[in-house]
């Protein structure tokens, strides 16, 4: 299993119920193959940087979910055949957090060694220095 | 920066030039999310070319990490790759 952000842009001419069936079906894909969705976000309507199919604006839609690649690849082709569907990217992002809290981990730790009392955090051992 | 120019051989720069720093490194941005326009659109000077580090001042893994993060945005219309 692994985190990926599927952001697709969908066009803006079609109606609301329209993109809420897109989702519904790409979140039906991602939950009948094992996968999870963490996050369904509709970013709505912004200006896209270029055109794309004759259109300058869009709906972006975003899934944060944790899946198979198996599943990815559907949903890229479900994605593909749609016609609605004008543009779509996915992300892969577990590794990246992975290093995020690696960085993370390491400032606390030396946020922990630079306070004189190890087993308070920075804040507390401010207000003790202030007293 | 007196002293600093008392010093210097003849035949460099007389002026003081500001030490450039990396923006991410400042503000501890560690992540260089690509849905992030507004931030990514800092680099992006007039022709939408990726700026480079000797103008911006970025250091050497940010500015691969802002390079990538670009590129992604690009793709999904969030940044040109042009000026029309």
């Amino acid at each position: 299993m692994r985190n990926y952000e599927i952001m697709f842009i969908v066009n803006p001419n079609v109606p609301e119920e329209e993109i809420d069936k897109i989702n519904g079906q790409i979140e039906n894909v991602i939950t009948s193959g094992g996968g999870k969705v963490d996050k369904i976000e509709k970013m709505g309507k912004r200006r896209l940087a270029y055109e794309v199919q004759k259109q300058r604006e869009g709906y972006y839609v975003l899934f944060v979910i944790s899946a198979n690649g198996d599943i990815v690849k559907e949903c890229e082709r479900r994605l593909r055949v749609m016609d609605a569907v004008i543009k779509y990217i996915t992300v892969r992002t577990d590794e990246e957090a992975r290093r995020l809290e690696k960085i993370h981990s390491y400032r606390q730790k030396r946020a922990a060694r630079r306070s004189s009392t190890p087993r308070t955090t920075a804040g507390q051992s401010v207000e003790e220095a202030m007293q | 920066m007196k002293s600093a120019k008392e010093k210097r051989p003849a035949g460099q720069k007389q002026y003081y030039r500001r030490k450039k720093v990396c923006k991410f490194c400042v503000e501890r941005i560690d992540s260089i999310n690509y849905k992030d326009a507004k931030l990514l659109s800092q680099f992006i000077p007039e022709r939408a070319k990726v700026m480079p580090r000797r103008i911006s001042g970025v250091c050497s893994p940010h500015q691969r990490q802002l390079n990538d993060a670009i590129k992604k945005a690009r793709n999904i219309a969030l940044l040109p790759f042009t000026t029309e």
